[in-house]
């Protein structure tokens, strides 16, 4: 088992581009090497050393590396960005892409994740304690599919479009969404427990369930018989028919 | 003084029937000379066991102006893709359907490339190409001028007044700095105005009573009473249509008759991938690449290419506004659609050619037909109609697809049954040599263009020394069983020489000189000017968006030109 903590020495106000902290990256590497990964603070390259007091204990593979990072990160982007195995913690908020294009392993975030977290993610799972940002899950621009294998589990709430353009995988939200949540769905399920509105837009195939209120219906969708799950009696619609959609939305009666 | 000798290369230049043979080709200024005087300061390469070539021409691609352009901002997913950093001579790259100016010129000498034509500039839109020509390092470049459904084009038409019709296409070229005459869709880019297309050859163009014969015909005569180094260039009606080899092989016929002004082809049709087809509908769509390339066994007045499809990312971008308005809706993919005021329309819409959905398979395999059909070797450009079949990065596949019968049996087997069904590529055995990659790659692009008196696409004295030396050794390679070998060679030449200087070497950019620019500038008699101007002022006030006086590309815009003259004798 290799662990390696990083503890944020100071807060940059500047964003800094960190998808170099992956255990794939981490793994079999000494302390000194750890601490010289580059990292960009806007513009500037720079090293991880000059942002994070770095604890080093064991050495081993990506499987068996788990990265903990004890602090918030507000400032720091994509971390994590296309881990194919090991362990990410963070005891804090982290800034916008953490765990994109993600493959394996686990990145837990204790408190917030900005903007476009999970994005295009392909496996793995990704726990975030508080709140996460627009895009959850989403592909970015001009992407025609998003998250494509995975499961992403926020506790708190989400903003815009969570889950656009998903092709695989699961997203499970415990609080509420904002606007659009599964939008231009195309093979995904997303599981809401809170609030939500106008959801699956342009929905394809694939599945969302809404256990809230959903304030506003996209009105093209078609009505079926109601149905039972897990001794939850659900509404069910079917579309978007406006994309000759295929999608099933639930929302609890 | 900067001399170089390229010695005992195998050199292959179909333009000067050398095929093959051993020889030195010294450089001098910039220039092939017939030898130079080693001294300390000559450079010499040894291509010895290496393939000599005159650099590479395309005739076809569209590599700049706001079609482009658009594709660039509709795509960011394409932009995030080939992404290269700056090095100390490169500035940073990126994209593949759609590069960024910079990575059209590294990538385009980095294959051995060094003159490309952009297939289609409206003049209204012209300055926006030089624009970008001026930012795309390396290659000599030059544009094809839209005539095909520009109001002015058409009442001449109308009034069969074809000494009018040639003073405007002068002076459509000498506005936009173009270099030729390009026809996309004739009349269906004035009818998408209106929501419609044409259906064919015989229908009328809405508010104009021409059809699209008419127009075809009529600047076909204009482009040669002008002695216009290139022919008229013609992307068909009804492309993208199931059925289409009909309307090609009808629109060939038309210009029959027609005598060239110059030693070359009456008219040369572009990207036959999208219109050799046959079947009525999408059901029982089929190739008739057979009975396109029957035609052009018979006749020597056409020239074609291919506008190869390459399985996987396209961005399809054509002046053909209502085609692309089809493809929108069928894929139910992005779209862009552009109106160019009096002159054109155009669309972008980006789309994946899937291999097994059986309808990419049979347009994958009539651009080869094509190419393999046809007897003649110089009639068939090697394209992908960059980027609509697909990025220009995969010629050196289309090349060893060309090379190999046993390559296009493995790549047929990943393919649906109804391909071999529809389509006759399985029973072709022929397996083009290396003198014909040469002519399709180079000599020919150079020739069918009229830039073989200027320098281009042949290695004699007094050409321009852009010269391209592949690794491999056609003694030892045999093709047709080592296609890989033959692809991985195209794909990094050893040299890549434009001018005398070393711009590439292994697939690294070495120096980036900026290229030129070609156009033609045709004079016509003063009289029929005089009447032309009448009618463009008169046009200017009522309907255009900008002042004729605005309209003109100014010099400032082409900072490396090469004007070539013609015009009426």
């Amino acid at each position: 088992m290799q662990t390696v903590t990083l503890t944020p020495i100071i807060q940059s106000k500047i964003s800094i581009e960190a998808e170099t902290i992956t255990p794939d990256n981490f793994a079999g590497k000494t302390g000194e090497e750890i601490e010289n990964i580059t990292i960009w603070e806007g513009n500037h390259k720079t090293r991880l050393f000059e942002f994070f007091k770095i604890a080093l204990e064991g050495k081993d593979s990506p499987e068996n590396t788990k990265i903990i990072i004890n602090g918030s990160i507000p400032r720091v982007k994509r971390v994590g960005e296309g881990m194919t195995d090991g362990m990410i913690l963070i005891n804090g908020d982290v800034d916008m892409h953490v765990g994109a294009k993600m493959c394996g392993g686990v990145i837990t975030v204790k408190g917030s994740a900005d903007s476009w977290a999970g994005r295009e993610m392909k496996g793995g799972e990704l726990i975030i304690g508080g709140d996460a940002g627009y895009y959850l899950g989403a592909g970015y621009r001009g992407e025609s599919c998003g998250m494509r294998g995975g499961k992403i589990i926020v506790f708190g709430d989400v903003k815009d479009y969570a889950g656009e353009h998903i092709c695989g995988g699961e997203i499970l939200i415990k609080g509420s969404a904002g606007l659009m949540p599964g939008i231009s769905n195309n093979g995904g399920i997303i599981t809401i427990e809170g609030n939500t509105s106008m959801p699956g837009a342009e929905m394809k195939k694939g599945t969302i369930k809404i256990n809230g209120v959903v304030e506003t219906l996209v009105p093209s969708y078609k009505q079926e018989d109601d149905e039972e799950i897990n001794g939850i009696v659900y509404n069910k619609y079917t579309g978007d028919v406006v994309a000759g959609g295929k999608g099933s939305l639930y929302i609890k009666r | 003084m900067s001399e170089l000798l390229i010695k005992n290369g195998r050199v292959f230049d179909p333009i000067n029937s050398i095929n093959g043979d051993i020889m030195d080709i010294a450089i001098k200024n910039g220039k092939i000379v017939d030898d130079v005087s080693l001294s300390p300061n000559t450079k010499v390469i040894d291509a010895s066991s290496m393939i000599v070539m005159p650099g590479g021409v395309d005739a076809h691609s569209h590599i700049a102006g706001s079609k482009v352009n658009s594709g660039r901002i509709m795509r960011p997913d394409d932009g995030r893709s080939g992404i290269e950093k700056r090095t100390k001579i490169t500035r940073p790259c990126s994209g593949y359907t759609v590069p960024n100016t910079f990575a059209m010129g590294y990538r385009y000498a980095k294959l051995g490339y060094t003159t490309v034509f952009e297939a289609a500039i409206p003049i209204l839109h012209a300055r926006h190409t030089h624009e970008e020509f001026g930012d795309i390092p390396i290659i000599d470049k030059g544009g094809l001028v839209l005539f095909g459904s520009n109001w002015q084009v058409m009442e001449a038409v109308r009034e069969n007044d074809i000494e009018k019709l040639a003073a405007y296409v002068a002076w459509g070229l000498s506005a936009s700095r173009g270099y030729g005459v390009k026809i996309v869709n004739p009349g269906g880019g004035e009818a998408w105005g209106f929501g419609k297309n044409v259906s064919g050859l015989h229908d009328t163009v809405p508010n104009f009573d021409v059809t699209p014969a008419e127009i075809i015909t009529s600047l076909a005569k204009a482009n040669e009473m002008l002695h216009l180094p290139h022919s008229i260039h013609l992307h068909c009606n009804l492309l993208g249509t199931p059925g289409n080899y009909k309307t090609t092989i009808e629109t060939m016929k038309l210009l029959e008759h027609i005598k060239p002004g110059m030693d070359r082809q009456v008219v040369h049709i572009t990207h036959l991938t999208f219109n050799a087809w046959g079947g009525t509908n999408w059901g029982d769509f089929e190739s008739k690449a057979d009975a396109v390339a029957d035609y052009l066994n018979q006749h020597d007045h056409v020239t074609v290419d291919m506008g190869q499809l390459i399985f996987g990312n396209a961005t399809t971008m054509t002046a053909d506004g209502p085609m692309q308005y089809a493809n929108a809706r069928l894929l139910n993919a992005r779209w862009t659609n552009g109106d160019v005021e009096l002159e054109d329309a155009s669309g972008v819409v980006p789309l994946s050619y899937i291999r097994k959905m059986y309808i990419h398979d049979i347009m994958w395999a009539v651009g080869l037909e094509v190419a393999l059909l046809t007897r003649n070797p110089w009639q068939v450009l090697l394209t992908t109609d960059h980027p609509n079949g697909g990025p220009f990065v995969n010629y050196p596949e289309v090349i060893a697809l060309l090379m190999s019968a046993q390559k296009r049996e493995e790549e047929m087997l990943k393919l649906s049954n109804k391909m071999r069904d529809r389509t006759t590529l399985s029973g072709i055995e022929r397996e083009l040599d290396w003198y014909d990659i040469a002519i399709k790659t180079r000599a020919s692009h150079a020739k069918i263009l009229g830039l073989t008196d200027h320098g281009k696409g042949h290695l004699g004295a007094g050409a321009d020394a852009d010269v391209t030396i592949y690794h491999i050794n056609p003694d030892r390679v045999d093709a047709g069983r080592e296609h890989a070998t033959v692809k991985k060679a195209f794909e990094k030449p050893a040299y890549t020489i434009k001018d005398g200087e070393v711009v590439a070497m292994n697939g690294e950019i070495t120096a980036t000189p900026a290229g030129r620019t070609f156009w033609v500038n045709a004079s016509v008699p003063e009289e029929h000017n005089t009447r032309l101007m009448r009618d463009l002022r008169l046009k200017f006030r009522k309907y255009y968006s900008i002042n004729l006086a605005n309209y003109m590309v100014q010099d400032n815009y082409v900072k490396h030109p090469v004007v070539i003259k013609a015009g009426g004798s």
